[in-house]
């Protein structure tokens, strides 16, 4: 309920305050604490003007549409605006200034746009330089500018940069949408391989070719080089691969077979889950991949581990109770202490960035569903329907989004909401069934 | 091709030479026909351990290497193991890796084929079917796999003959989303190895 209040008021103050630009300063630490719920009637009311072509070449990738496509998507992803149909703007986007006193506020004030985000775009051979910017439509003020250089093809990571701007100066925190994901596909066929691809989908890379099984991808925390187990040897096996140099090594560098692994985010360390006799328990390893040592020594199943953000304590799955429940085992003291307690199949946590929640995979009858619990423990909040099957969480980078999948449009898509579970919409339309993502952290 | 001849030779009995080599050229004999799996619920074999040697014999070579369920996605084939195959499939109940009556029993009937043919050297795959989690269920089956292994231990059979690894949920059988098509999944499938190049 409280959370709801601060929500409200934080939108009352942030939107209608009429000071919005300064809400990073004055409301910083509240902001941070705050999850903005958008409900309905307190979305924020925000135009994107499709962009004007400044001169240059002619604009044969559709920028001027592109651009402000990119935008809005995200903004929508964010649940946090409502963003007016541009067939309800009234100037003409190529006739009229970008910059302040270029055009009339009153033309976006009667569409009811209370932010208005303009720009513009020259092409220069193979680049495109973008001018962005926010303006309150109330105070007739410019609130962020930018200028962005870049090649072509990537404009959307653009717009991905400077929709991450409007979160920052909305919430205090830069948003998430310069990221990626990777995740697991049968796009293109039998096998499992992994892809990464920015949130809507776009740039789209197949990172492994083998035509085999591959699994459970992560990233480093550097964002530059994604972890996957893969059967390509036959037996499972921990593989890196540099994204910008196109470079695959075996991680584990001895033999075993490795379930899984993540890297910790200090870097320093990859726990891993290893199988011995049947039995699966939690290895650690240096960065290298040499082994340090044992975690854990249950004869039952120990999989899964993720971090804590502080890279001190693990969250994995073990069925030593029976069955698979959640545990933190704290690397310093060796302990482990049980999580969940409801439900008989709790499995494939991530431990959110922020460190204060857990997401997971619960079954709810013959179905499954996203949870998040507190670090601490207590009761778990459901995030979706168990009319389908909602599996493999991943936190955004500031734990304010989850990524999940979902097979409620029949094959297995993705998706993301709040980690309230508020605002869920599909990620990826593959041909194939696309599943088990990880969010990578903010990229460059 | 040539790896298939040569172990047939050294595989074989007596019982199965004949038959074995003959059919070479119609390649792998669990390239599969129908999935060989349990109809009749339960699952397993129910035929006793009496008729299932000679069966194979009769038929067609069950005694050189067969194909991995890893091997048979890659050429687009079914992982189901041929209903002429030896070695039988043993089914699981949902997230258990402890041996029901009937897989017992059907371990009972492979442990006889692995006496009668000492040289043979069998990779027990553990398989799951698709609900919950890739990395639990990667587990879970390799706890199947084990379960089989350690049962046919205690038969007698040396563990040196057999390895084992697990494929989760990740290469079924049966792609419905229904309780006859999961229990085909839940399965310790056998699949023997190449000889060991000198030995």
């Amino acid at each position: 309920m409280s959370r709801h209040l601060t929500a409200i008021f934080l939108l009352m103050f942030v939107l209608h305050g009429g000071s919005w630009a300064q809400t990073k300063g004055d409301d910083g630490s509240a902001t941070q604490r705050g999850e903005i719920v958008g409900q309905g009637g307190t979305k924020f009311p925000i135009a994107v003007a499709a962009l004007r072509n400044l001169g240059g070449g002619a604009d044969n990738s559709r920028l001027s549409d592109g651009i402000a496509d990119a935008i809005v998507h995200d903004l929508e992803l964010s649940g946090w605006f409502k963003v007016i149909d541009r067939a309800m703007h009234i100037e003409h986007p190529q006739k009229s200034g970008i910059t302040l006193g270029g055009f009339d506020f009153k033309d976006w004030s009667t569409v009811g746009a209370e932010g208005l985000v303009k720009g513009g775009f020259a092409v220069q051979g193979d680049d495109v330089t973008v001018e962005l910017r926010l303006f309150d439509v109330f105070q007739s003020k410019e609130r962020i500018g930018k200028r962005y250089t870049d090649p072509i093809r990537q404009y959307r990571r653009i717009a991905h940069k400077f929709a991450d701007e409007i979160i920052n100066q909305f919430t205090g925190i830069p948003g998430i949408f310069n990221t990626r994901i990777a995740y697991v596909s049968t796009s293109g066929g039998r096998f499992k391989e992994i892809f990464v691809s920015h949130l809507d989908g776009s740039e789209k890379f197949q990172v492994t070719k083998n035509r085999t099984i591959n699994l459970s991808p992560s990233w480093t925390s550097d964002g530059k080089s994604v972890i996957y187990t893969s059967y390509k040897d036959r037996s499972p096996n921990l593989y890196h691969f540099e994204l910008y140099s196109g470079k695959e090594a075996k991680w584990a560098a001895r033999n075993g077979k490795y379930l899984s692994g993540k890297l910790s985010p200090d870097g320093q360390h990859v726990a891993a889950t290893l199988e011995v006799g049947g039995n699966t328990n939690l290895v650690l390893l240096d960065r290298n991949g040499n082994p340090i040592r044992q975690l854990t020594s249950d004869p039952g199943i120990e999989v899964s581990p993720s971090w804590s953000p502080d890279s001190k304590q693990l969250v994995f799955v073990s069925d030593r109770a029976g069955s698979p429940q959640l545990y933190v085992f704290e690397l310093a003291s060796g302990k482990s202490r049980r999580l969940t307690y409801s439900g008989n199949y709790n499995t494939a946590p991530e431990w959110s960035p922020r460190g204060d929640r857990i997401a997971y995979t619960g079954r709810v009858g013959s179905r499954f569903a996203i949870f998040t619990i507190s670090a601490e423990g207590g009761e778990p909040r459901k995030l979706t329907s168990e009319a389908a099957d909602s599996e493999d969480p991943t936190w955004s980078p500031d734990g304010r989004f989850i990524a999940f999948s979902s097979n409620r449009a029949g094959r297995r898509h993705l998706y993301v909401m709040q980690s309230s579970g508020d605002n869920q919409r599909r990620l990826t339309g593959s041909d194939g069934d696309d599943t088990k993502p990880s969010w990578s952290p903010r990229l460059e | 091709m040539t790896q298939f001849k040569m172990s047939c030779y050294l595989f074989a009995g007596a019982l199965f030479l004949a038959a074995g080599c003959a059919p070479s050229t119609t390649s792998r004999p669990d390239t599969s026909i129908t999935p060989g799996a349990p109809a009749t619920g339960a699952g397993g074999s129910k035929s006793g351990s009496v008729g299932e040697g000679q069966r194979g014999a009769t038929k067609e070579s069950n005694t050189g290497p067969t194909a991995s369920s890893l091997d048979q996605l890659r050429e687009g084939k079914s992982s189901a193991t041929a209903p002429t195959s030896p070695l039988k499939d043993v089914y699981f109940d949902y997230d258990r890796y402890d041996l029901r009556g009937d897989a017992r029993e059907t371990l009972r009937v492979n442990a006889d084929w692995l006496k009668s043919n000492p040289a043979a050297r069998v990779e027990i795959e553990g398989h799951c079917d698709d609900r919950g989690t890739n990395e639990y269920n990667l587990a879970l089956g390799a706890k199947r796999a084990q379960s089989a292994k350690d049962y046919l231990a205690t038969l007698g059979i040396s563990a040196e003959r057999l390895s084992t690894i697990s494929y989760g949920a990740e290469i079924p059988v049966c792609k419905d989303q229904s309780e006859g098509c999961w229990r085909q999944n839940r399965r310790a499938r056998f699949v023997v190895l190449p000889a060991r190049p000198a030995s």
